[in-house]
């Protein structure tokens, strides 16, 4: 109900903030790297898109909780920079014997929950198992080959049952995170981590706040406070950051670029991500079970065209984006050609098509006005169904209930879905289950990368679903601000490095 | 007056029964399940029956009814589902920046009505009281969300004058900041709603011109304004409380939208906030006491009326 004044109100403000910037004569921002000087007092205040509904990153589902309570509050033995590489984190030290089936880690001494309390192997050992024990526990099943977890002095070792080239991986998620055993901490609401940040408060539809850890046992965060200023909506982000209350902008409209750099107080840095705009199908009901429909659908939509529209990324052709492994550029496989969707449309006797597009809503209506348009041109007619994110949860990912549907798929390395016949994308194809039970089962990191890419082939091949784009990570700063990571943010926000200019 | 005050308050507690199984039943026709919410995409079907049967959703609809209208009856109103924080709690919190931004919104509504809508009554047919009125059927046709924008393009962008967006999050240990920050908000809300209460209070402003009374003082030597001032506006004062109470429900919806627009953390955010988490024991609760609220005001107003106006307890 919303949407629609909101809509027009930001093609209001649009229309009214090109005429400012007319009206100030065009102030050329120029990117001169600025010295800043850091201010280890200040307070720095990032406007986020969405937030979590609690904060129990154990039972809880969502990329809110990851973005911002991994790397600065909670930890695991290892940790992964946003260029995807894994470091080591709470383990000083970690390997992995020849046959993937030990790992050996080093437990760093010294390190203390935000409570006080000291990290010991106990905790280490604890936290794996109760995920790992813990169906309710998100990614659970990530631990599952993991037979034993004992400590040994400060060394931890985990024995797997069989090889597992995700393990490392999914260890710098939720699926690792170390806390303190027999914490009465309530999660819900609090938190309790050996990270550089503690959670200081939480106003409930409004933002969260962190304070550095005095006591962190690395290098101390370079702020006193970092505060998480939750505004879905870009326009009001736009005129928050223009009338200074924001330091930085994740999740920006890079259609907005020109307008928030024009006072010359901000730029936009884009970055990579793992953002996937996936239109799935739901090849189980015809006529999307003809893989001819499939393709011409495919070959209806130009991508160019969308990654235009939305001001930043780049186009996708298969499931797996540039920043994971088993990448592979597969534009060939269904280029935007209409002319040749058309003929197999015709081929497929699927002639004056019509199908429904289910979206949430949230996503707006860039994508789905250009999917009408282009669909329309080959004879196929899109009726858009824009509906909220429970709605959108029931009838399509729960329910199947869908011809197309529109997400934005945010994760890393979630080729897995491609495998699982039972997902709302009801692709399946054993030739790729089987491929990508290979990859898992691979001790060789090159070795499982490309059986990845051979799986990821196929699905493109099969038509599973679209692409639409890959997404890119748009963040606004502020020209006092140095220091805040630019890719992937909407996975993940690690602020201990921001700094912050003493004016 | 006594009794009529009872059988009031007798209709007051049934509305609000009728209202509770209302609120009940429609938030179970939404699609959508917290306990799929709270698990999340990839959840196994034994992880969301572990959250369902956590939260008791798998008792009948009319256990959970009763089970909330008992609670609410002991005095608990339930607690959120996500969180588990009580819902009065947060209600409490979050209207420390509700209540305060309507009633600024009132105050500026009250403010622009009283004086121009008299005033426009009064110049009636002539060019000024003509440009009034038109101003103020063009404000009242003016949505709140594109009101705020323009204020915000000019006085929280251009101007720099006040903050754009957000609500400092000392709350009101700071009182000028807190205070400028709800200026706009209550701003956008009152200009519109005062458009409208504007034109009320011309036409009832041109009831009471029409008035024995008036006239009766006016021949008696008063000019037209000041025995409309004297002798017409106290009837006028006595309408206008009655459109007061219908204006708090408007002023509540108005806060919805210039919450999100504002990025206030007042109720009406949280209110949208819930029913997309399916948090459905807080919307309940939030949408009983706001519903209650306003069949409160509405109570006192009828009440307010009968002492105000003797007419009206003559004619029982």
């Amino acid at each position: 109900m919303l949407r629609r004044p909101t809509l027009v109100a930001a093609a209001l403000l649009a229309a009214g903030a090109l005429l400012l910037s007319g009206c100030t004569g065009d102030p050329a921002p120029e990117a001169t790297p600025t010295a800043i000087t850091p201010d280890p007092n200040a307070s720095v205040d990032i406007r986020l898109v969405l937030e979590p509904g609690n904060l129990d990153i154990r039972e809880t589902a969502g990329a809110a909780l990851d973005q911002i309570l991994i790397d600065n509050v909670y930890q695991g033995l290892v940790s992964r920079t946003p260029e995807q590489d894994i470091e080591p984190s709470l383990a000083s030290d970690y390997e992995i014997s020849p046959d993937g089936l030990t790992y050996t880690f080093t437990l760093r001494e010294g390190v203390l929950f935000h409570n006080g309390e000291e990290l010991t192997p106990e905790d280490v050992v604890w936290s794996l198992e109760q995920v790992r024990d813990t169906e309710t526990f998100r990614d659970s099943a990530r631990l599952a080959n993991v037979e034993s977890i004992t400590a040994d002095g400060q060394t931890i070792t985990l024995s797997l049952s069989s090889p597992d080239s995700t393990l490392l991986w999914n260890l710098t998620g939720r699926a690792g995170l170390i806390l303190k055993k027999g914490d009465k901490t309530d999660r819900k609401t609090a938190a309790n981590g050996t990270g550089p940040f503690t959670l200081e408060s939480w106003k409930q539809g409004d933002s969260i706040t962190f304070a550095r850890n005095e006591d962190y046992w690395g290098e101390k965060a370079k702020v006193a406070e970092v505060v998480f200023s939750y505004l879905p909506d870009n326009q009001a982000a736009l005129a928050g950051a223009l009338a200074g209350d924001f330091d930085a902008l994740t999740g920006f409209d890079a259609n907005l670029t020109d307008q928030i750099e024009a006072g010359g107080d901000f730029t936009v840095e884009l970055g990579a991500s793992t953002d996937k705009g996936t239109l799935a199908f739901n090849s189980k009901k015809a006529p999307l079970d003809d893989v001819r429909v499939r393709q011409a659908i495919r070959q209806a939509i130009d991508k160019e065209a969308i990654v235009t529209a939305l001001g930043a990324g780049t186009t996708q052709y298969g499931p797996i984006p540039e920043l994971d492994p088993g990448y592979e550029d597969l534009s060939s496989v269904a280029p935007y050609d209409p002319e040749a969707a058309r003929a197999l449309l015709a081929e497929a006797g699927a002639e004056n098509l019509s199908l429904t597009l289910t979206l949430y809503s949230g996503y707006g209506t860039t994508v789905s006005q250009i999917l009408v348009s282009n669909l329309n041109d080959v004879g196929i007619t899109l009726k858009v169904d824009a509906v909220e994110f429970p709605t959108w949860i029931n009838d399509v990912y729960i329910n199947q209930d869908y011809d197309l549907s529109f997400v934005l798929h945010t994760e890393a390395r979630d080729f897995e879905n491609w495998a699982n016949p039972a997902y709302y994308f009801t692709y399946d194809n054993p030739e790729v289950q089987r491929l990508y039970a290979e990859s898992i089962a691979s001790t060789d990191e090159a070795a499982a990368a490309d059986l990845l890419k051979q799986a990821a082939r196929i699905v493109s091949e099969d038509h599973a679903a679209d692409w639409l784009y890959n997404g890119a990570s748009v963040v606004a700063v502020s020209s006092g601000i140095a220091g805040l990571p630019s890719v992937n943010v909407n996975e993940r926000l690690n602020v201990a490095e921001v700094v912050k200019s003493a004016e | 007056m006594i009794r009529y005050a009872l059988t009031r308050l007798a209709l007051l507690l049934l509305g609000l029964l009728v209202a509770s199984a209302l609120i009940f039943l429609t938030l179970r026709v939404l699609p959508g399940d917290v306990a799929q919410l709270i698990a999340g995409l990839n959840a196994t079907p034994e992880q969301i029956e572990a959250i369902r049967d956590r939260l008791g959703l798998d008792a009948p609809l009319v256990v959970q009814y009763l089970q909330w209208i008992g609670g609410i009856l002991t005095g608990d109103l339930g607690s959120s589902q996500l969180t588990g924080t009580p819902v009065i709690d947060e209600l409490l919190q979050k209207a420390e920046v509700t209540i305060p931004l309507g009633l600024m919104a009132l105050t500026v509504a009250l403010l622009i009505a009283l004086p121009f809508g008299v005033l426009s009554a009064v110049r009636r047919g002539r060019r000024d009281g003509t440009a009034l009125n038109v101003g103020a059927q063009t404000i009242a046709a003016v949505p709140v969300v594109w009101a705020g924008m323009m204020l915000v393009i000019v006085f929280a962008v251009w101007l720099g004058w006040l903050p754009a967006q957000g609500f400092p999050r000392e709350g009101w240990d700071d009182p000028a900041r807190a205070f400028r920050s709800l200026l706009l908000p209550a701003v956008t809300i009152g200009v519109i709603e005062g458009a409208m209460l504007m034109r009320f209070v011309r036409s009832a402003t041109l009831q009471a011109v029409g008035q024995d009374y008036v006239r009766t003082a006016a021949a008696k030597g008063l000019t037209r304004t000041r025995a409309l001032l004297q002798h017409g506006l106290p009837n006028v004062g006595l309408s206008i409380i009655t459109v007061l109470g219908l204006q708090v429900a408007g002023i509540l919806v108005g806060a919805v939208v210039i919450e999100q627009l504002f990025g206030l953390p007042g109720i009406g955010r949280m209110l949208v906030a819930d029913v997309g988490n399916r948090d459905l024991p807080k919307v309940q609760g939030e949408l009983l006491v706001l519903t209650g609220f306003v069949l409160v005001v509405g109570f006192v107003v009828d009440l307010l009326h009968r002492v105000i106006d003797p007419r009206q307890r003559e004619a029982e």
